[in-house]
């Protein structure tokens, strides 16, 4: 028997988009490395690693390990800086038939204001920003923010006052109470919240007696976190009325479904992309049969765990 | 590069905790530029370990890519237990190749399980002087042969030379037209990057570090260039990417830290 395709296209802001299933920054490059793996054109969108005002060389390492099912990692934000990304990448990005959403990390509100300013000014293909107030592995990463209602409030107003363009504030796991932080970027005037950011996390070689990783800290990702990312998105849900887009863990079909019944609209996927860069397309594939063989839609699914009885 | 599932044709342990394996991968293969190139493989379907465990090339023959790896932890036990007839996951080939053996007399290092690489280099140019380092003589596979050139070493003398890679090359008679190409532990790539340095000699080395997934999208595997010179993949100055401007790189170009 032959399905039709399903209607995988959802809404944000005023944004449509073919499909919910996005990579998430920092795991994609700026976006185009990939084409030789990737039919780029088929995600939903790509979500493009955090780029500050200036260029940064990122952590001494080593800056990764493998955990059970999981990864940390403390890249420390490098990257070539929005002076270079609106030379280099920008032109890359006309034609390219995938929604670029741009990922911008700062570390005061001047800063995040500066570059999302230099986007404005130029005209380019990217339909929005990602506002990382989350980054666990830099001080200086806008997680002053992230922890922060008033100052996410101020800094979500701060630049929805000088953009039209998609604007989706990016959540920390990393607080006491995410449900607040997301309120906060609702009123600020965001279009939508994105979460979860990597969960602090540490590694220990017992044999050497030292950290695996040079600043200590680092992010834990991958599946090991998705009960955490999961967790997030349901709390957020029941609060906010903006779209969540749901990131955290996140390797094949059934784990997009837990997320889009948790509250997700749309979804992430990150450290998945390291092992598989396809992933996202066959992760679209299985969706498509998941959705004709139950025939639901996406918009109906959101949200709609039952509790367990 | 190329994501493909490769037939285990062979896999036999040569020396204590040692192995071989012979991977038929036609699509792999047939982007392979040469000695110094590796693959990044997934020992398994599950999630346990999320992170792809990169191997160097040991020699291409045809469709077939051999491997030399030693068991370390999981995904090498892991390995260890597959049998002809299994399937593995690999991508590649990745990183670049050691250069400039073809007009220069060379000298060919490889400690621990740094060697794969250098014995695919010995098979391009098999005058040249090999020496290899291990701890006890349970770890090597090879002939201790210096009438051909060819020197083995032990930590504790159970074997050839007692001593490590440095012990030969120290005593050995050359010229500064020399090249030397090395894979080991970071101590061992330390040290001849300190004995080029010494002896005004060239040296390619083909280092390691922890990678998350051999594209260059992570940005994890970095090590510090000493130069600071840029390179074509990546866009920052103080750091190169191993996946992609490595894994082999002039001995004054990186810092060990
Ligand atoms: C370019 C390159 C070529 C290599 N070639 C060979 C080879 O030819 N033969 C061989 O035996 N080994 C090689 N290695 C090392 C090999 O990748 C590790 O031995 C292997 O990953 C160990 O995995 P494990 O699960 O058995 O051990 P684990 O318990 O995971 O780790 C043991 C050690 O292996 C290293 N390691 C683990 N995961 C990675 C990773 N994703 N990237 C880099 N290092 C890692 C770390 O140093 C770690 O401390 C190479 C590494 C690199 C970077
Ligand atoms: C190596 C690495 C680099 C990352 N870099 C960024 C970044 O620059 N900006 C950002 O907002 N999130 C970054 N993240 C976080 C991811 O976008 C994502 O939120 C997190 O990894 C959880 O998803 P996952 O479990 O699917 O990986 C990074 C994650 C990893 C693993």
């Amino acid at each position: 028997m032959r399905f039709a395709l399903a209607d995988l296209s959802i809404q944000i802001g005023h944004i449509r988009f073919n499909n919910p299933v996005f990579v998430a920054s920092g795991t994609f490059g700026y976006g185009t490395e990939n084409k030789e793996l990737v039919d780029v054109s088929k995600l939903g969108a790509i979500v493009t690693k955090s780029i500050t005002l200036n260029p940064r060389e990122g952590n001494p390492p080593p800056r990764l390990v493998e955990t059970p099912s999981g990864m940390i990692n403390s890249i420390g934000l490098a990257n070539i800086g929005v002076d270079k990304y609106i030379s280099d990448m920008l032109p890359v990005y006309e034609g390219i038939g995938t929604p670029i959403i741009m990922n911008i990390a700062g570390s005061s509100m001047d800063e995040y204001i500066s570059v999302l300013e230099k986007i404005e000014s130029v005209s380019s293909a990217i339909v929005g920003y990602e506002i990382n107030i989350s980054c666990p592995n830099v001080k200086e990463g806008g997680m002053q923010f992230g922890i922060d209602c008033s100052m996410t409030e101020s800094l979500t107003s701060a630049l929805r006052k000088r953009t039209e363009k998609l604007l989706i504030m990016k959540l920390s796991p990393n607080v006491t109470d995410i449900s607040s932080i997301a309120t906060s970027a609702e009123n600020g005037g965001a279009d939508a919240v994105s979460a979860i950011n990597t969960v602090v996390g540490m590694s220990i070689d017992h044999k050497t007696a030292k950290s695996n990783i040079y600043t200590t800290f680092g992010g834990l990702s991958g599946p090991a976190i998705k009960p955490i990312g999961l967790a997030c998105v349901h709390k957020v849900f029941h609060s906010i009325t903006i779209p969540i887009i749901g990131i955290g863990g996140i390797v094949n079909t059934g784990d997009v479904v837990e997320y889009i019944l948790a509250g997700a609209k749309a979804v992430q996927v990150g450290t998945a992309n390291f092992r598989d860069p396809g992933i996202c397309v066959k992760i679209l594939n299985n969706l498509d049969l998941y959705i004709n063989k139950h025939n639901i839609t996406l918009n109906n699914l959101i949200g709609s765990v039952k509790q367990y009885d | 590069m190329i994501i493909e599932n490769a037939m285990i044709v062979s896999n036999v342990e040569i020396a204590i905790g040692i192995w071989q394996m012979t991977l038929l991968a036609p699509e792999v293969s047939s982007h392979y530029k040469g000695p110094g190139q590796f693959i990044n493989i997934l020992s398994a379907d599950s999630w346990e370990h999320p992170v792809r465990r990169p191997m160097s090339i040991a020699n291409v023959n045809g469709e077939n890519i051999n491997i030399i790896y030693k068991i370390f932890g999981n995904v090498t036990q892991q390995l260890s237990q597959k049998v002809p007839g299994d399937s593995l996951n690999i991508l590649g080939p990745l990183g670049n190749v050691f250069t400039g053996w073809k007009t220069k007399r060379t000298v060919l290092l490889g400690g621990g399980v740094g060697l794969a690489p250098i014995l695919n280099l010995y098979e391009s140019c098999p005058n040249s002087t090999l020496i290899i380092g291990a701890r006890t003589a349970d770890e090597h596979f090879m002939e201790h042969e210096p009438g051909k050139n060819i020197f083995l070493t032990t930590d504790d003398g159970s074997l050839g030379v007692a001593g490590n890679v440095l012990t030969v090359l120290e005593n050995l008679d050359f010229n500064d037209q020399i090249i030397i190409y090395a894979c080991g532990p970071k101590p061992m790539l330390k040290a001849i990057q300190h004995f080029a340095a010494k002896n005004s000699v060239k040296a390619q080395l083909s280092v390691e570090s922890y990678m998350g997934c051999g594209l260059g999208l992570c940005q994890g595997c970095v090590i510090e260039r000493q130069n600071e010179q840029m390179k074509k993949h990546s866009y920052h100055e103080k750091y190169t990417l191993v996946c992609m401007d490595g894994p082999v790189y002039w001995s004054n170009e990186v810092c060990f830290g």
